[in-house]
């Protein structure tokens, strides 16, 4: 176990220097050059000249490159060019943590509040119309992309409910469109509601196909058949093995809570991780972009670690060499 | 500053993307006023001044009275609604864009500012003399100012100041454009001279200038953030972000900031100016997305009109609608022409283009009045505006027959027509296919669109000569003084003409202007030079902006301007 666990870690560095690698061609060789994008309308050749010097986007690729990954060994994730001209990148996205982790962590714990359950009714109704239904409805949830299911929610609840609830009751409730005053408040109902279908899906499916499968063995015939009571057969013996899945994906929606949702923060205007990252790429601020894509690969491959040695405990029978 | 639309959207995805803080602005302000924005903005250029790209906030009840409370929420407290989010920098060395410079302004100071007449007036300076060659400006400084923490201000504070901001290594984007013309700034920001030598301290209070070539504009430019005043132990206490914790001269100082969701301005009970800020603490909130719902909950003392709310606030059988103001802008949407590609190389096509665009009903029913058409360069009541400038005014039949009498005869030997616009989303707005429909009704022109974001299609528009046919930009005002828009955009060698416009009449006219000090003269130079620069059909000026804002009716004094100015000390909590 240990030495597998050594054998992982010796990836990291890897795997990591290869985003670094990727992330910084794609960002300086693509279309775009932050310096031109800092200076704007002022974007004179010369200034431009002095500007990319000063920021070292004159030197070599592979100048730029270990430089960077020197500083980065050492912490130092550099500092923001465009957007934030001189704020370290480390602060701008502790800054934003909170937020989406909060957010994505509210979306996760609904998915599995909502999926696990929906896809044991799945599972043991197989085949019949509540089965059909819950399957309808959560792939038509997971279909539905957020830009177009967003904007009407938004018309629903933060517009037009308002002035039918005010007529009505006399009092306005309504969610505010946008914005973002926590996790406790209203501001995250919409965002939410947004986000957390996906992870609802995800765990419905999976646990449905686990259940089926899990239902269909031996013992459950034999557990049944020494007289257990269904809901103790179904949670105990078949539930159980069901759960290997579940907890990759458990596993890896925890590393997603790092990584900004992009679309649902920009559309509702959430200062979390993903509206910084939109914001980064539009200005070409590559310490930016750098630091989210490493920070989010880092988070993965650790979190996949975890997954595998957490099977171990779940399932005794696996063995790492 | 660049202006530029915070992505055009397709209707569905506007409300969506109405909800977006100035992303857009950021962007288009990059340069700009940032801001883009929605910058953005634009491209991040999400830069800007507020005008370009106000966050649209959801709405709430129409046609309902609104719940205000008639009595102030707080006798020393507004609460005001910050609609670009959080400012890019609050080092006004550094600051581009209208956010960062909505802040600033209020915490610091420098030689001259602007009052809320838009005249530039005395600010740390007391008086100045102009040197006969109109080459040195000697500025008096007060004798009482101080920065908040009791420190006088003195005359090396600025060239240390200048001389910072001019340091390659503050990477101020705008050294150059705003303090440039003073002699040995830009050696300093070339690495070739370690100070400054166009500014000397005479003595404490006494500060000379000189700058390469009489200018006229040259104290326009000193209102700009750049050239403000700040404390040399206070930029050195900490690192580069030491401006959260800023030691400023203005009437306010900043209490506290809490990123994403509010800046906190405590009045400055030393400040040396007139008048003397009355409101004790103003917040800014950032939190946005929902001003409008706040505003009519009674949580904020004023907001910004989103287009979704122009229409039940007009109504004025609506209470809201006697809290309005309306807020013209000192910023201008405009297709540049470049007059070096076909077709756009005749005159006559670029005027009946021009020609071939309603603006009235685009401006009224696409834009819902949230901006009026534009008819030459200057946007109203900025300095030189001119009443009577003859703009080419919608008239399809004189458009078809001057595309006739151009030297391509005849629509069908038009070649390819290419509008390029900056914007993230799938269609470039209504305004732009409204245009682009006309320009097909009443000329029978089909032009493509191409989109693309901000920062491909400024790296596209900064070739020089570029590649492009005709684009859709804006422009947003730096400081108040003609040479902002007409030297700067038409100039010929001027590095933000885009159009490869050139025209030695327009040249020289701009070229006196720059000397000339009397003010009327000047100002008829550039009204000479604006008139030919419209006839000539550079541009289409297409729109300017007007903004909306209610205000609760015990703020008083509370001003909207069109551009950034110091404002909150005109401010108070009446009954």
């Amino acid at each position: 176990m240990t030495a597998y666990i050594v054998r992982r870690l010796f990836w990291y560095p890897i795997l990591l220097f290869a985003v670094t690698t990727v992330t910084l061609a794609l960002g300086l060789y693509g279309p775009g050059d932050p310096a031109q994008v800092y200076l704007g309308k002022h974007s004179d050749p010369e200034t431009v000249a002095r500007i990319r010097a000063e920021w070292g986007l004159d030197q070599p690729f592979q100048v730029q490159l270990f430089k960077y990954i020197a500083d980065a060994v050492q912490g130092d994730f550099h500092e923001s060019l465009v957007k934030y001209p001189g704020q370290k990148v480390t602060d701008l996205i502790a800054a934003r943590l909170p937020v989406t982790v909060s957010l994505n962590a509210l979306a996760l714990a609904l998915g599995v509040l909502f999926g696990v359950p929906l896809g044991l009714v799945s599972a043991v109704r197989h085949n019949r119309s509540l089965d059909h239904i819950i399957t309808f409805g959560v792939i038509s949830a997971v279909a539905i992309p957020v830009f177009a299911v967003s904007p009407f929610l938004q018309w629903i609840f933060a517009r037009e409910l308002p002035f039918w609830t005010r007529d009505t009751f006399g009092v306005t409730i309504g969610l505010p469109p946008g914005g973002w005053n926590g996790v406790f408040s209203a501001s995250a109902v919409l965002p939410a509601m947004v986000l957390s279908p996906g992870y609802v899906a995800v765990f419905a499916r999976q646990t449905r196909a686990g259940m089926i499968e899990a239902l269909a063995q031996d013992f459950i015939r034999t557990a049944r058949a020494k007289g257990l009571v269904e809901s103790l057969v179904v949670m105990r013996h078949a539930f159980r093995n069901a759960l290997i899945p579940l907890v990759t994906i458990f596993g890896l929606g925890l590393a997603g809570l790092v990584g900004g949702a992009i679309i649902t923060e920009t559309v509702f205007g959430i200062p979390g991780i993903g509206l910084l990252t939109v914001d980064a790429l539009h200005a070409r601020d590559y310490p930016i972009i750098l630091a989210v894509t490493i920070m989010v690969a880092f988070v993965y491959i650790t979190l996949n670690l975890i997954v595998d040695i957490a099977y171990t405990f779940i399932d005794p029978r696996i063995r790492y060499q | 500053m660049f202006k530029l639309k915070a992505f055009p959207v397709s209707p569905v995805v506007l409300l969506a993307f109405a909800l977006l803080f100035s992303l857009g602005c950021a962007l288009t302000e990059v340069a700009t006023s940032s801001e883009n924005t929605p910058a953005s903005s634009a491209p991040t250029q999400s830069a800007n001044r507020p005008a370009a790209t106000p966050t649209r906030s959801g709405s709430t009840p129409r046609n309902t009275p609104a719940a205000a409370p008639a009595q102030p929420r707080s006798a020393d407290e507004l609460i005001l609604p910050f609609i670009g989010g959080d400012p890019p920098t609050l080092d006004p060395a550094v600051a581009q864009d209208a956010t960062s410079a909505e802040v600033i302004v209020e915490i610091y100071g420098g030689l001259v500012t602007i009052d809320k007449d838009l005249k530039i007036v005395p600010d740390l300076a007391e008086s100045w003399t102009i040197s006969d060659d109109k080459k040195t400006y000697t500025f008096k400084l007060r004798g009482d100012a101080k920065f908040h923490n009791g420190k006088a201000v003195t005359a090396q504070d600025f060239k240390y100041s200048i001389e910072r901001a001019a340091d390659p290594k503050t990477e101020s984007p705008v050294a150059d454009s705003y303090l440039g013309d003073i002699v040995g700034v830009r050696e300093k920001l070339n690495r070739k001279a370690t100070d400054v030598s166009g500014v000397k301290v005479v003595d404490d209070k006494t500060l000379a200038i000189t700058i390469d070539a009489p200018k006229s504009y040259f104290l326009a430019k000193l209102t700009y953030p750049t050239a403000f005043v700040v404390d040399k132990a206070n930029v050195d206490s900490g690192g580069r972000t030491w401006f959260l914790k800023p030691n400023g001269t203005g009437p306010y100082k900043l209490g506290s900031y809490n990123f994403g969701q509010q800046i906190v301005l405590t009045r400055n009970d030393i400040y040396y100016g007139t008048p003397k800020p009355q409101v004790k603490t103003v917040t800014l909130s950032i939190s946005g997305g929902s001003f409008m719902t706040r505003y009519e909950n009674g949580e904020l003392d004023s907001t910004f009109v989103s287009i979704i709310d122009i229409d039940r606030v007009l109504d004025p059988t609506n209470a809201l609608n006697k809290e309005l103001t309306v807020a013209p802008q000192f910023s201008i949407d405009y297709i540049g022409f470049n007059v070096s590609k076909p077709p756009f190389d005749d005159p006559k096509v670029r005027q009946a283009f021009n020609m071939a665009i309603d603006k009235k009903t685009i401006a009224e029913v696409v834009l819902k009045k949230t901006a009026q058409p534009a008819n030459g360069i200057l946007p109203p009541k900025f300095p030189g505006f001119n009443d009577n400038l003859k703009g080419l005014t919608f008239d399809p039949d004189k458009a078809k027959q001057l595309i006739k009498d151009s030297k391509y005869g005849d629509v069908s030997k038009l070649p390819e027509i290419t509008l390029n616009v900056s914007g993230g989303g799938g269609t470039a707005g209504p305004e732009m296919e409204a245009i682009v429909e006309m320009f097909k009704q009443n000329l029978g022109v089909d032009v493509q669109i191409q989109q693309q974001e901000f920062a491909s299609f400024l790296q596209e528009l900064n070739k020089r000569p570029n590649n492009l046919q005709m684009y859709s930009i804006g422009w947003i005002a730096d400081y108040p003084d003609p040479q902002d828009f007409l030297d700067i955009l038409f100039y010929g060698d001027s590095l933000d003409n885009h159009m490869s416009y050139n025209n030695p009449q327009v040249n020289k006219l701009l070229e006196a202007a720059r000397i000339e000090t009397d003010s009327k003269k000047r100002i008829d130079l550039y009204q000479q030079a604006e008139q030919i620069i419209v006839s000539d059909a550079a541009w289409i000026p297409l729109f300017v902006g007007d903004n909306y804002w209610l205000d609760k009716p015990y703020v008083k004094g509370l001003i909207h301007p069109p551009f950034v100015i110091p404002r909150l000390k005109y401010a108070s909590i009446g009954r």
